[in-house]
């Protein structure tokens, strides 16, 4: 599988993660959003710019509580609306949809 | 377009109680086993329940599920219940119901059983037919050893209960680190590193932190980072697989089973324990497991002659010890039944309570 | 076409045997399904190859839900186009696993439509699971499975799917309403269950006495195990009864019992309540004779996991009695704190049981606001390395309390 961006072809798994992270741009971002229907806010970026450089850093993508934790700070709410507020911005899910958009590997294990 | 409906969660029990349960809920006397694969509840009132269990192979199709809505609807009033080892219960107030019922059931290849001293059916894992970290195939080793097992369930001819179990790999999606007979899918090879790409695919920290031995390693390949595993440290998990397909662990020629006994939940007599290795390889020889089959015959048998009433096999060996059981079966005690991971010297036997 | 029989030589041989056979159920979806054909001849290369030919992972679901949908591919989809998407859909059963034909035959109405038409009755957390569908069937099936009233139940690091035991419904032993209290429970928490957010998998499994139906006590980070604390009843004139048609409570009870704790002198039995541990022989071999006693509600315990990744656990007592009672508020409370702690501290993939055995018991408890009960371990400490938290300054009076 694959996605059209800026005439250049990106490959994708069937799950539509990308195949090389090295891949990834704002552009690939926005074209991958399209495929999850998501319509990118500026409250999106600013998520997907948090999973990146927390991945650049710990080279793992954050566990959905800390992500929750972060978001409940910057916004001030507590872990139950910050958790509401992530599924609204991405409906199927920070860590499978989030993920995707910005970049990440595909989260693993079913187990 | 219809409003989306999310998290209404399970339907209401209740809705599917047959009438006399809800007449007697919280307030049965006592039960009786009248024959193998039926029970008898009777309430304080005096109302009395039937109910005959049926073995299933789990893996059903709807085919067979709207056979069981027929036989429900013919002769329990339209009601059906599934027990936690995926056999299937039909309810009655109506005793003429039983033996018919019995009779067209059986008629139709589906045994009945599973009750008190009798072999339980296999709790069992998905195995080649739907999962990815699968040593071997659950279904399969199941219906081969449930054909052997055939008259244990459909007869009380056990010492006692006897919960069977089968898991494709160490995950253990099941109960078989606490069954008395298990059968364990492992793997003898450690994972082949795909290390071109690797952190493209996954989470390296992640990967490292799944090791229970710390045997992976960061490395790096073209100025990429990726893994490496010391082998020597490998104890074939496959908890890396999990966490990353660049480990694969599958591997035909080294892939199988082993054998484990003497595990149990119930708190009844004895406290619950851990299954203990018997068999510490047999290759996968699909489709008829015949070693597997045989393994498992052997220690049925050696229950069979040599456990008390009530005695679970645990409690059987707990009697008579492991040196007369590996005697008896004749199974080979090899290095491999010293247990070498955390916490191993709790199993070495520091006592001259010896038996010869 | 051929006739898919011919395909699969080595699964026809598990056609044969008494016991019923899940080729056969598969192969009767196959005859009208080409995605059953195709995972048939999928799994026939799997008994020639010795190996699965599922493929790693899969990450599909359906809107709003981090979980309840399992996406499996296959690695050969060319060989096997029929199987290239053959994802699990877990449905949350009704507490019990009791259904009525209506309701079942609604489930298979929708399996047969959108998916395979095979399933699990049950999986091993307990859900009904849809064996093999396709990403594109993924909304459809939702939409028409909340139509008929039910929905997906738990996957990844979340609460998954609470079970329980046939319970009160057709059971003399259940010591408090487990069916109910599964449901509460389920209901209660669908954003822990739906939307994953934990640092791993949680389990709870509810069995209503000390036999354990549900394996508990080996399966679930969270075990309800229904007990009693006041005396067992017995009734003389049963067991009378029992040993005049020829059974015998010397064997099948008093020299069964774990600490001596019952005797039987041809006219009475004799019970040391205070020296029983519930462990249910008795009550077991005489149900008439012998039944638990009316103080009733449940001990929990925790943390009980399969090996992977520090070793197989056994829940451990947290609680060694609690009443089990609508609204059920202390057994959320317990479990909140847990799950605090657990948000805490936890690492990535790490059980609770992991955790508890990682911070150590005691420190754990201190972490709930529980405090320790020497019921909670088999026997005290044996090794001298105690991490002290008080001591004695130099200035301080040793002899005076501190």
């Amino acid at each position: 599988m694959s996605i059209e961006v800026n005439g250049k072809s990106i490959e994708t798994d069937e799950d539509g993660y990308l195949k090389d992270l090295n891949d990834w741009t704002e552009d690939v971002a926005k074209a991958l959003s399209v495929t999850e229907d998501v319509e990118m806010s500026e409250q999106h970026w600013a998520i997907v710019r948090f999973l990146r450089e927390y991945y650049a850093e710990y080279q793992i993508a954050p566990m959905v509580k800390i992500l929750t934790k972060e978001i409940a700070k910057k916004e001030g709410m507590d872990k139950k609306d910050a958790s509401k507020y992530l599924y609204d911005l991405f409906p199927s899910g920070p860590a499978k949809q989030a993920c995707k958009i910005a970049g990440l590997p595909k989260p693993t294990g079913c187990v | 377009m219809n409003v989306r409906k999310t998290d209404i969660g399970c339907p209401d029990y209740k809705q599917f109680l047959p009438p006399v349960i809800l007449e007697n809920y919280g307030k049965w006397d006592y039960h009786e086993i009248p024959r193998p694969g039926v029970m008898l509840h009777v309430g304080e009132s005096g109302d009395k329940l039937w109910s005959v269990r049926v073995g299933s192979p789990r893996l059903l199709s709807v085919k067979s599920i709207l056979y069981f809505c027929d036989i429900a609807d013919k002769y329990c009033d339209g009601f059906l219940r599934f027990t936690s080892r995926s056999n299937v219960e039909f309810m009655t107030v109506h005793e003429a119901n039983i033996e018919p019922m019995i009779k067209e059931l059986e008629g139709e290849g589906w045994p009945v059983g599973g009750t008190a001293n009798s072999a339980s059916n296999v709790i069992h894992t998905q195995g080649w037919v739907h999962c990815h970290t699968s040593a071997t195939d659950a279904s399969g080793l199941v219906k081969c050893v449930m054909d052997e097992l055939y008259d244990d369930f459909t007869h009380h001819s056990l010492p006692g209960r006897m919960k069977l179990a089968v898991a494709c790999c160490l995950n253990m999606c099941g109960a078989v680190h606490a069954s008395d007979i298990a059968i364990l899918g492992i793997h003898r090879r450690p994972p082949k590193v795909q290390k071109e790409n690797l952190a493209k695919y996954c989470e390296v920290p992640t990967t490292i932190a799944a090791c229970p031995t710390g045997a992976i390693r960061a490395d790096i390949l073209n100025g990429e980072k990726t893994l490496q595993i010391n082998e020597s440290q490998c104890m074939y998990c496959g908890a890396c697989y999990t966490a990353c397909p660049k480990l694969p662990i599958a591997d035909a020629l080294n892939d199988g089973l082993s054998i484990w006994v003497g595990g149990k939940c119930a708190n009844a007599r004895s406290v619950p324990r851990f299954t203990k290795l018997v068999v510490p390889f047999i290759p996968n020889n699909p489709p008829r497991w015949p070693e597997v089959v045989d393994a498992v015959r052997t220690i049925v048998n050696v229950y069979k002659a040599h456990g008390k009433p009530w005695e679970r096999l645990a409690d059987m060996i707990d009697r008579i010890g492991w040196a007369r059981f590996f005697k008896l079966t004749g199974f080979e005690f090899t290095k491999y039944h010293i247990d070498d991971y955390k916490l191993a010297t709790k199993s070495y036997n520091a006592s001259t309570h010896l038996r010869f | 076409m051929s006739n898919p029989s011919s395909e699969t030589p080595l699964l026809d041989e598990l056609l044969k045997g008494r016991w019923p056979s899940f080729v056969k159920e598969m192969k009767e979806m196959a005859d009208t399904k080409p995605m059953v054909r195709d995972v048939l001849r999928q799994l026939e290369k799997s008994y020639v190859d010795k190996k699965t030919h599922w493929k790693h992972g899969g990450i599909v679901g359906v809107k709003g839900y981090g979980g309840g949908i399992i996406g499996r591919y296959s690695d050969s989809p060319e060989e096997f186009p029929g199987a290239a998407h053959f994802h699990t859909v877990r449905v949350n059963q009704p507490a019990g696993w009791f259904y009525n034909t209506q309701a079942l035959r609604d489930l298979c109405e929708i399996f047969d439509k959108y998916g395979s038409g095979l399933t699990n009755m049950h999986g091993s957390t307990g859900d009904i699971i849809l064996l093999g569908t396709t990403t594109d069937e993924l909304e459809p099936i939702f939409s028409a499975l909340t139509e008929k009233g039910w929905d997906l139940g738990g996957s990844g690091s979340a609460l998954r799917t609470p079970s329980c035991c046939v319970g009160p419904a057709r059971c003399e032993w259940a010591m408090f309403d487990c069916l109910d209290i599964c449901h509460d429970i389920t209901h209660h928490y669908q954003d822990e269950i739906h939307r994953p957010a934990f640092p791993y998998k949680f389990k709870i499994k509810v069995s209503g006495c000390p036999n354990d139906c549900v394996s508990s006590i080996a399966r679930a980070d969270f075990s309800i195990i229904g007990t009693w604390r006041d005396h067992i009843r017995v009734n003389d004139e049963e067991m009378t009864r029992y040993v005049a048609n020829g059974r015998n409570p010397i064997n099948d009870a008093v020299l069964l019992c774990p600490t001596r704790a019952i005797e039987w002198d041809g006219k009475k039995i004799k019970i040391d309540n205070e020296n029983c541990v519930r462990c249910m022989q008795c009550i077991n071999a005489y149900p008439r004779a012998i039944k638990p006693g009316l103080d009733r509600g449940a001990t929990i315990l925790i943390g009980a996991k399969a090996p992977i990744v520090q070793g197989a656990l056994f829940s451990s007592v947290l609680v060694p009695f609690m009443k089990i009672e609508e609204p059920y508020d202390e057994v959320k409370e317990l479990l909140e704190s847990i799950w605090d702690v657990w948000d805490d501290h936890g690492e990535n993939k790490e059980r609770i049981g992991e955790l508890v055995e990682r911070m150590g018991k005691g420190e754990f408890l201190e972490k709930i606001g529980i405090a320790p009960d020497v019921q909670m371990v088999i026997h005290p400490r044996e090794n001298p390395y105690i991490f002290y938290d008080e001591f004695y300054e130099e200035e301080d009076d040793a002899t005076a309390n501190k």
